[in-house]
């Protein structure tokens, strides 16, 4: 071609590219005026809470200016704003103390995730059909009173159900609120992890229905029943700090760390000795540990202290020492040598300051509550008397009214669900009419018995506040989408993992990337509008000045920020991530919170109770465990593409799920590592490939939680299998929390490597790609 | 004097939560591959967690090892490299130029660590995933070799400040990614020139080991031995 002709031609279709431009805007990008004054290339931190788990750590996030493609009125475009680039610890913060998780680092990808919903959206096809059509917030807004203003017309507010996950702080305080002058019934707050029988326990141990706080950096001998405090539970980043201090923080000083569980847990693998004990009988070795301190006087000055007899109460034949707990009956039902006992009895008692913690699988029985009691007994046993106070410990609650510790702890979720699901399929009158959902996803996390799904399928209107089109909230019929958390004012008042009082608060770090509202000024916005109780019950025009109302009496108390004005006061508030209480001398000995009184006319102790199962041993040999993981929690972020690809600790497996088997058990039901196994229970059956581990009972199966969606997004749809959706509901009978430890399976090979499609990240390299497709 | 930059893994105080790889991927913009390409052996990881099993169920024993590049003295990828892509940096660094690299893999299969990622395909972010992208480390395209760089970029901006002072850096004052991450203070970054520095000291422990050191790559990442209980007095 002529270079003449190709300028011809070049410019005829340039020309013809900007008339086509102007023809159709929405192809063209627009830049936006931007929103904020940042300098190019200059980051700022922004102080933020991390909402990926319950721990409440603080964060702070690099914030530099960028340019995002958004959407705004219709219109997409260019604009220059603050993005958040990378989420680290807040180093100021008394819980995390500027470390962050794997989880929480991956927080940014829920901001940036792209299927979170951009705008709200109506159903446009059946229930259920994932089809949607974006509408304008004022049109959403509208639909959503009309629905609360016809339930109040018909004098049916009691129809009006909340299901939400479990929240603190003000996000809660604003929905009790809601609820309470609409005239509806409380929250049905859902997780199926709710540690509601570890909260009962130590209210009964202790008189603190709260998880505890470890102070790890003390201690010189840990044992822990099960609890995963370097990964899942509790708080663990909290605990990890203390973990390093204790190992080798102290020259010439190392803790040793005993774990004992049945299946091997990532906190597991780091004891200096792993004890496996079977399923359901945790509780009944820490009696056999406290029969021999008790019988030959190892802790004699700890056993009539308060605390000690206090938590001993609780158990049946304390005082006597505990007759019918020898280590040789012990050993019997355990399967832990009574020799080895004997030898943890007296290094417990012998090297200092040692604590007993349970957590986990030994509570998800359905003697849940008794083995908590006994490890407690235990703990108070070993960890009383001692000048510094003990290792485990409560967080005091923050000075306000309406914040912290509740007295009681609350119904169990799974108990609370239940009786929802049922209400609902009763199809009396005063059943819910329309349900609002908020970040809870029981269709997935509950197990098929509660029959949760068919009930959410029952109820004529559902509105959906969340970000994520999850299982649940596909069958909403209306979505006001959330603004993600760092795009929100967030406060926070962790139950555990500080010495010091604390009520974590940040406002947005960044501004919203999508046409999205936070939930708590759309409720906000709906009293207002609805007017009445409501509108005086709630009278904020946005939900920062509702925490501002609730955090400016902690001024008086002085702690971390001294300010002359309320004004000043809230601006360092905001800077410093929250208030936290002046840091006590040293471990609990300034800050120990108060325990409640024994509550009276309940002084009834609890004997041993055998662990029930469901599903006979003949016809289901294998007990079944499922277990949290790090990356995922309850399955509520198996959608980040980080946590997918972050190679499990013990198996490096990655985009999949997998259930552990014992090379012993493997071999005789010819089961290789990468086949395809069944697992069946009672209550349904899955295929999971499988792992051989040395580190499980030939009598037990562990299944990660967390994958198994058929609805979450793209990265998260279609990998592996639910453990939940077989569990039988089996209960701890008296907090009525879901027996997650308590379904018996059976096991049978059904396919080879080929179908079974495990992905490790060490290993994966054994089929060459030699037949892979070009991309 | 100039910097020497080390690292050193207390195994004892690793637990294995993998905290300091997420660090890796969002500092770094190291980007995740998908199921289909992580089957294969493709997953780019510049630091990870190694576990291994010993012994069986009652008493099974895993001991975990973060992995990362070594940035030998001695570097084995460093003399493969047909176009000095993998070079051998002032401060002791093992460097990598990507618009030298042409992709040969030579350092990939000369490093005993494997801790080298090659990039089979240009890296996708889906929108608006790339927002995360951070602005200050480059995206490699397809055809590309790379490593753990000890966080380069926050080497560079801390000693441009510290010039820019008229000051000397000081311990502490700078940490790579996992290092920032780390809860359980497993991983410590610093000043190997430094004698006083918490790196060197913690590098001249009687609990310290080079992985693989026979071979005498001559690492500048030490690791301390976890020892076990009541052996804490020889530390």
């Amino acid at each position: 071609m002529e270079r003449r002709n190709f300028i011809k031609i070049s410019a005829l279709t340039g020309v013809a590219a900007t008339l086509d431009a102007c023809r159709a805007p929405d192809k063209q990008l627009i830049r936006f005026i931007p929103e904020e004054n940042l300098i190019p290339g200059i980051a700022v931190w922004k102080p933020s809470i991390c909402t990926l788990c319950s721990a409440g750590c603080g964060l702070q996030v690099r914030v530099m200016q960028g340019d995002a493609e958004v959407e705004r009125h219709g219109e997409r475009g260019l604009i220059k704003m603050g993005l958040a680039k990378r989420l680290e610890g807040s180093p100021q913060n008394p819980i995390n103390a500027g470390k962050l998780c794997a989880r929480g680092q991956a927080g940014l990808q829920v901001l940036y995730h792209p299927d979170r919903i951009t705008k709200p959206i109506k159903r446009s096809g059946a229930r259920g059909s994932g089809q949607f059509q974006a509408i304008s917030w004022d049109d959403a807004l509208k639909e959503l009173t009309s629905h609360l203003t016809a339930l109040q017309a018909s004098r049916s507010a009691n129809a009006l159900a909340f299901l939400a996950r479990p929240l603190r702080g003000q996000r809660r305080e604003l929905i009790e609120k809601f609820l309470t002058a609409f005239g509806a019934p409380p929250a049905v707050w859902y997780e199926p992890f709710d540690e509601a029988v570890l909260r009962q326990a130590n209210l009964l141990s202790f008189g603190h229905a709260a998880l505890p706080t470890l102070d790890l950096a003390r201690a010189d001998y840990v044992i822990s029943f099960g609890a995963d405090f370097l990964g899942t539970w509790n708080s663990p980043v909290a605990q990890s700090i203390g973990y390093g201090a204790m190992r080798r923080g102290r020259p010439g000083r190392r803790g040793k760390f005993v774990q004992v569980e049945s299946r091997m847990s990532q906190t597991g693998a780091n004891a200096d000795e792993w004890i496996a004990c079977k399923p359901g009988t945790e509780g009944v070795l820490a009696l056999g540990i406290a029969h021999v301190i008790l019988s030959q006087k190892l802790a004699p000055q700890s056993i009539a202290s308060p605390a000690a007899s206090r938590a001993g109460s609780q158990i049946a034949g304390w005082s006597a020492g505990l007759p019918e707990f020898t280590p040789e009956a012990v050993e019997k039902q355990t399967g832990v040598s009574a020799a080895v006992m004997t030898r943890l009895a007296h290094e417990m008692t012998l090297s200092g300051a040692a604590a007993a913690i349970v957590g986990g699988a030994p509570l998800a029985q359905t003697n849940g509550l008794f083995s908590a009691l006994a490890v407690n007994a235990l703990e108070s046993l070993v960890d009383a008397n001692r000048d510094e106070g003990p290792i485990l410990g409560f967080t005091p609650e923050p000075p306000l009214s309406n914040a912290g510790e509740p007295a009681a702890p609350a119904q169990a979720s799974f108990a609370r669900l239940n009786s929802f699901a049922q209400s609902v399929l009763s199809g009396k009158a005063g059943t819910p009419q329309m349900l609002m959902l908020y970040d809870a996803n029981p269709i997935f996390s509950a197990p098929p018995a509660t029959k949760i799904r068919e009930a959410i399928a029952r109820i004529p209107t559902i509105v959906s506040l969340g970000s994520f089109i999850d299982e649940t909230s596909a069958q909403a019929d209306l979505i006001l989408p959330d603004n993600a958390p760092l795009e929100s004012w967030l406060d926070s008042v962790p139950e555990s993992g500080s010495f010091q009082s604390l009520i974590g608060l940040a406002p947005p770090a960044v501004s919203p990337l999508h046409e999205t509202r936070p939930m708590p000024d759309v409720l906000l916005g709906v009293a207002q509008h609805l007017g009445g109780d409501l509108a005086k019950a709630l009278p904020y025009a946005t939900f920062d000045a509702m925490l501002k109302a609730a955090l400016l009496p902690l001024r008086a108390q002085g702690g971390s920020v001294a300010a002359k004005t309320d004004d000043d006061f809230w601006q360092s508030v905001q800077t410093q991530g929250g208030w936290w209480s002046a840091p006590a001398a040293a471990g609990w000995k300034s800050a120990a919170a108060k325990p409640a009184a024994m509550p009276q006319g309940k002084q009834a102790s609890h004997a041993l109770t055998a662990p029930e199962f469901a599903g006979s041993a003949t016809d289901f040999p294998f007990y079944f465990q499922p277990y949290l993981t790090p990356s995922f929690g309850d399955g509520s972020t198996a959608h980040l593409p980080w946590m997918q690809e972050l190679p499990d600790a013990l198996t490096t497996a990655m985009w999949s799920s997998w259930v552990e088997i014992h090379p012993k058990t493997g071999a005789m039901l010819g089961i290789q590592q990468g086949d395809l196994v069944e697992i069946a229970s009672q209550a349904g059956s899955l295929r999971v490939p499988a792992v051989l581990s040395p580190g499980i009972a030939p009598d037990l199966l562990a299944m990660p939680v967390g994958q198994g969606h058929e609805n979450f997004g793209r990265f998260a749809s279609g990998h592996g299998a639910n453990p939940l959706s077989i569990l039988a509901p089996v209960v701890e009978p008296s907090t009525g929390s879901l027996a997650w430890a308590a379904t018996r399976v059976k096991l049978a090979r059904v396919g080879g490597p080929e179908q079974a499609k495990l992905v490790l990240f060490a290993g994966g390299m054994s089929g060459f790609p030699h037949d892979e497709k070009p991309r | 004097m100039a910097h020497k930059w080390g690292l050193v893994v207390d195994l004892d105080r690793c637990t294995g939560c993998e905290a300091c790889v997420v660090a890796c991927h969002a500092e770094n913009n190291v980007p995740t591959v998908g199921k289909d390409q992580a089957a294969i052996g493709r997953a780019m990881q510049w630091i990870r967690v190694e576990r291994s099993w010993e012994g069986d169920f009652p008493n099974p024993k895993v001991r975990f090892q973060p992995v990362l590049c070594q940035q030998c003295d001695a570097a084995p990828c460093e003399a493969v490299c047909p176009t000095y892509a993998s070079y051998h940096t002032e401060e002791g660094l093992n460097g990598q130029a990507y618009n030298r690299c042409i992709g040969t893999r030579f350092c990939a299969n000369a490093c005993p660590y494997t801790v080298r990622s090659f990039n089979f395909f240009n890296p996708s972010w889906q929108k608006p995933l790339n927002l995360q992208l951070n602005p200050d480390v480059s995206v490699r395209s397809v055809g590309i070799m790379e490593k753990c760089t000890f966080c380069v970029q926050r080497i560079k901006s801390a000693e441009i400040q510290a010039e820019a002072e008229k000051r000397d850096l000081k311990d502490g004052e700078l940490t790579t990614a996992c290092a920032q991450s780390c809860a359980s203070k497993a991983l410590v970054f610093g000043d190997l020139n430094d004698p006083n520095s918490e790196v060197s000291r913690l590098a001249s422990s009687n609990r310290a080991a080079k992985l693989m050191g026979e071979l005498g790559t001559k690492p500048n990442v030490t690791y301390l031995d976890r020892g076990a209980w009541q052996d804490a007095k020889n530390s």
